[in-house]
Parts: structure tokens; sequence; C-alpha cells
């Protein structure tokens, strides 16, 4: 029976009714809270220039001015920010993950000498906030040891730093290790390489876990702000959290408020139609390793 | 045995270095598939936290040979006259952030787990904002403090509460930007607790019902001691992240609205490293960060176990 601390009997009791009700007011009125700059975003990017500063209280615009967004969408070139972000984004997961899975696997299932050690290394950088070594890493980034060669300005520069993840290969290896040994052996068996198992037999079993990794990085690599505005100075080729602040402000308010408002988008359907694997992600730090 | 027998001589047959002994190639293997994270890890994390304990004792030069000046970068900051506002500047900001934000999402997780309906809507709505690039959100937040059009402003006024002038007042400077970073984060630490709450089972408060416990009883002995060991984690956690903030202040004020109200390290860090290119100064200071931040969560610790090993005597 789903129960918390009150149970279904006191629930229908009148305090019981009492204090439910006030439960759903508090959570309502705290949900409106948090939800109301997106709906502010919205009506006020529907607004006239004019009509933004001076409308008080009134959410709802005199007149809904549609063609704001469409003027926000070719003014800020929004298509070719988006496309910019997604670029970032996409390779970056995808990079990470091969990484880390490789990793992970290996580190649980091929089980090299010295393992121990290489854990310990990939777990200190999350113990070190990553701001201690942004300066050197911004340096390194421009002057690559050995090749001496410049990544910064080029996609590479962000791609490489984001393909770390010492939290993705911890996961993937607690994941990897409650494996039954008896399917990578029989895998063996039957004359599998390390590869081949990695591909046909590990992967597909740990299918959900990678989802679930792939969002929480596909989102926190597209809010990032800090890396790409030391990494990506060519304004053609910023991402969107760098550039639409960069250029909000030569703009009337109210096609500022279209564009966050089309910019909140793509995030925000992200994370209702995948919370189903969100939910379960963003609790993954208080499994048992 | 008969297994292991089988298993290696088709090991043999098909490995790629099968001149070598089995074991060599298990291990080169291992190392092979290691390779890639190794090399991105030594490049992005291993090299340059080791430079950056370099370059805090160097004249950093971008083209040219770096200078070693010893510890003349350190001396430098005992007279940098922003580091006591530095300081108090984080001591604030973390204050306000617990004040604001700490108890927040204890308390909504309590409430959202006693929902029998719309426990779902509640959790995602509440988690939307974290998802939200900060830049954007700054865009969309700095409209609504604005003191003269902004809507809460004009909201306060139905109360009769004076406008302020939030972001441009030196007072209300840091509360206000808490506020946004409250707003972007407390749904992810309530989604933790509810997930720590639902771990509670349920057998604990009928028995608690049946022996008589009030329901604000049963909070005080069931549901708070078994939330402890996560709230005392996140305590520490969001004072750390709290203290490292930057894109907030960044975007908002740029450390102002006067002139260093809401200056934090980082802020501070990447002005002096990319607005003054004084690499060598800046690396000096996130040294000196991390081990302020690295001893403050040791000594958290340890208090905690010593307060914790009391209350079992």
């Amino acid at each position: 029976m789903d129960r918390g601390f009150l149970s279904s009997i006191e629930l229908k009791t009148p305090k019981g009714r009492i204090y439910y009700g006030v439960t759903v007011v508090i959570l309502t009125i705290l949900a409106l809270i948090v939800l109301f700059p997106f709906v502010y975003a919205f009506t006020s990017g529907l607004k006239g220039s004019l009509e933004v500063f001076n409308s008080g209280l009134n959410l709802i615009p005199q007149k809904a001015q549609w063609h704001n967004y469409r003027d926000a969408w070719e003014d800020f070139k929004m298509l070719k920010l988006f496309r910019n972000s997604f670029i970032i984004v996409t390779v970056s997961v995808l990079l990470r993950l091969t990484v880390s899975v490789m990793a992970a696997y290996s580190l649980s299932q091929l089980k090299p000498f010295g393992r121990q050690l290489v854990m310990l290394a990939f777990l200190l950088t999350l113990m070190i906030p990553s701001i201690a070594y942004l300066v050197p890493l911004f340096v390194t980034l421009g002057n690559l040891p050995i090749v001496h060669k410049s990544i910064l300005d080029s996609y590479w520069g962000l791609w490489i730093p984001y393909a770390a993840d010492a939290f993705g290969i911890f996961v993937l290896k607690s994941f990897f290790d409650r494996i039954p040994p008896d399917i990578t052996d029989s895998a063996k068996i039957d004359g599998a390489s390390s590869f081949q198992t990695l591909v046909y037999i590990v992967l597909p079993l740990s299918r959900s876990i990678i989802i679930i990794l792939g969002i929480l990085s596909f989102m926190n690599i597209w809010k990032d702000y800090l890396l790409p505005l030391l990494v990506i100075s060519d304004p053609e080729r910023q991402p969107i959290t760098v550039r639409l602040f960069y250029v909000a402000k030569d703009y009337g308010v109210n096609l500022q408020m279209a564009a966050a408002f089309m910019a909140l988008l793509p995030p925000l359907l992200i994370a209702i139609l995948m919370q189903r694997y969100l939910k379960a992600g963003l609790t993954m730090g208080s499994i048992k390793g | 045995m008969k297994l292991t027998y089988a298993l290696q001589t088709t090991q043999a047959i098909t490995r790629p270095f099968s001149v070598l002994p089995y074991r060599l190639t298990r291990h080169l293997n291992g190392y092979l598939f290691l390779l890639p994270a190794i090399i991105v890890f030594a490049l992005v994390a291993w090299y340059p936290i080791v430079r950056a304990f370099q370059m805090s004792f160097q004249e950093v030069s971008l083209i040219g040979e770096s200078k070693n000046v010893g510890f003349e970068n350190y001396e430098l900051m005992k007279k940098d006259p922003a580091r006591k506002i530095i300081f108090e500047n984080s001591i604030e900001f973390a204050s306000w952030s617990i004040l604001l934000g700490y108890a927040v999402p204890v308390v909504v997780a309590i409430l959202v787990r006693e929902m029998r309906f719309g426990k779902g809507f509640f959790r995602i709505v509440y988690f939307l904002p974290s998802v939200v690039p900060v830049s954007i959100a700054v865009i969309v937040w700095r409209f609504i403090y604005d003191p003269d059009s902004g809507v809460l402003n004009e909201f306060l006024e139905l109360f009769g509460i004076k406008g302020q002038l939030w972001l441009y007042d030196p007072k209300l400077a840091k509360p206000s930007i808490v506020a946004v970073m409250t707003w972007g984060t407390f749904g992810t630490t309530t989604l933790i607790y509810l997930s720590s709450l639902l771990d509670i089972p349920t057998e604990l408060y009928e028995a608690a019902e049946l022996d008589g416990a009030s329901p604000l009883m049963r909070i005080r002995h069931i549901t708070l001691p078994h939330l402890f060991p996560i709230m005392s984690l996140l305590f520490v956690l969001q004072i750390l992240a709290v203290v490292q903030v930057f894109t907030e202040p960044f975007l908002f004020t740029k450390g102002g609205p006067g002139r260093r109200e809401t200056l934090t390290p980082v802020l501070h860090i990447y002005n002096r490293a990319f607005g003054r290119a004084d690499m060598g100064y800046a690396a000096a200071w996130s040294v000196v960060l991390v081990i302020v931040l690295v001893a403050f969560s040791a000594f958290y610790q340890i208090a905690n176990r010593r307060i914790a090993a009391r209350q079992e005597n």
C-alpha cells in the first residue's frame, strides 16, 4: 500500500484533508513561481516593443505579435546558433560515451595490470574542482604538447575536453561489474574477441545506462558556458549559450524574450520527453558502486 | 577446469598477438581499450593540473618562454586589495544560498512524497529550470529584476512595497543572484531527497503510528534521521558549488554593481587570466582556492564524524 508518514485513513479525517489541501496549494504556488519565467518570456515575446516596458502586471499581450518570433529567429540567426550547439554537443556526447565505455569495459572486464591506479587517476579529476586547472587547460589547448598545434577556435577544443568524464567511467564500470561473468565467458568460448564481446554482449545489456548517461551529458554540455566562451571566439561558430547572450542587448526586450524562449525550448522538451530516464539518472549518484 | 581449458585454447587461436604469452596480450589488450581515455585525461586533466602548480610559480608568456619567479605570485596575492572582499563575498554568497535554498528541497521533497496524485507532475516541473542554460535564463531574469519596468517591482507594489534596484543595489545584488541560482538547482536536489524518501520502509511509519506517534513526531524521528546523511553531504556540496560560482555574477553584474560586491574567486581568476593576461597570477589563485576548498571539506568531514561518533555514545 502506498503511504507516506500519513496513512490513507488519516488523510480522510478532517485534519488530514486540511493538511492535504494546504500541501497541494503550497506545491502549486511553488510550481507557478518556478514556471513563471518561462511563461513570462513567452508572453513578453508576443508584446509590442513599447508595450513590453509598460504592461505592468499584464502577462497577456493586448495584441499578440506573432511576427516577433519570426523576427527574432532571423535577427538572432537562431538556426545557425542551434546548429552550432547541436554539432558541439552531439559529437561531444558520442566521443564521451565511446571513450568512457571502452575505458569502463577494460577496467571492469579485461582487468589489466595496474587498473586500480588508473581508476584512481580518473577519479582524482572528480575530486579536484575543474576551476583549478581551467587556465592551464586553456593554455594547453592553445599549444598542444608534442605536436605544438592550437585547437582553440576549433570544435576539437571543446570535443576533447568534454570527452573526459570520470563520473561516466565510474558509473559504467559499476554497471559492467554486475554483468554475470558466465555471459561474457560463453562469448569468449565461442571465439569472440574482446571488441566483439563489448559490441555484441556488453553494450546491448547496458543500453539503459548508456542512454541515461547520454541524456545527462547532452543536457550538461548544452548548458555549459565558460568553456565555449573561452575556446570559441569566432562569432560564426559560437554555441547558442554564448552567442545569444552576447548579441541580446542590441535588440528590443520583446525580441530578446522571444529569442530566449525559443532557446529554452529544446532543453525543456528533452527534459519532458526523457523524464523517465532522467529520474533514474539523477539519483544514480546514490547507486552503490 | 575443463571450461578454463577450452577458453584458453580458443583464445590462442583467435587473439591477434598469438605469439605472445596469453597474460601479456590480455594486459596489452586492456590498455588498448584504456588508451583513448588515458590520452584524453592526460591532455585535459592530468597535465593541466600539474601545469597549474608550475604556472603559479611562473610569469607565463603565451608566445615566448615563461619565466620562473618563485613565490612572487603568491606574494602578490597577499597584497591584492580584492582578496579580503572576495573572501567576504564567498562567505556571504554561501550564507545566502544556505538561507534561501538549503531547507527548500527537503520540505518540498517531504510534501511531494505525501502526494497521492500528481507526484510526477511536480517532480518534472520543479526539475525544469535545471536543464535551462544559465546564460539564457539570465536574459529573462534580468528583465524580471528590471527596476523600472520589471514585473517583480510591479508585483511587490501590490503589497505596498517600494520598488527596489535589485541587481543594481550593492546590498541586494547577492541575494538576487542567489535566488536565481536556487531557482535553477533546487529541483535536482529535491529529486535526490525524494528518491531517498522512497527508500524508507512504510512499515516504520505504520509501527510508529500504532505506537501513537503523531505525524510531526514521525517526521522528526523517522523521516529526518533517514535524510540526515544526504542532507549533510549536500550541505557541503552546496557550499563548494556556490563558492565556485562564475556564470551568474559574470553575466548579471560583472562583479558589480559597484566595484566588487559580487566578485567571486572564479570571476577574479577569469578577469586576471583573460582580462589582464596574467596567467601565472590566476594559476596561483586557483591553487589557493582549491587548497582552501579541500581543507574546508576535509575539516567538515572530520567534524561531522566527531559529531556522529558522539551521538552514538
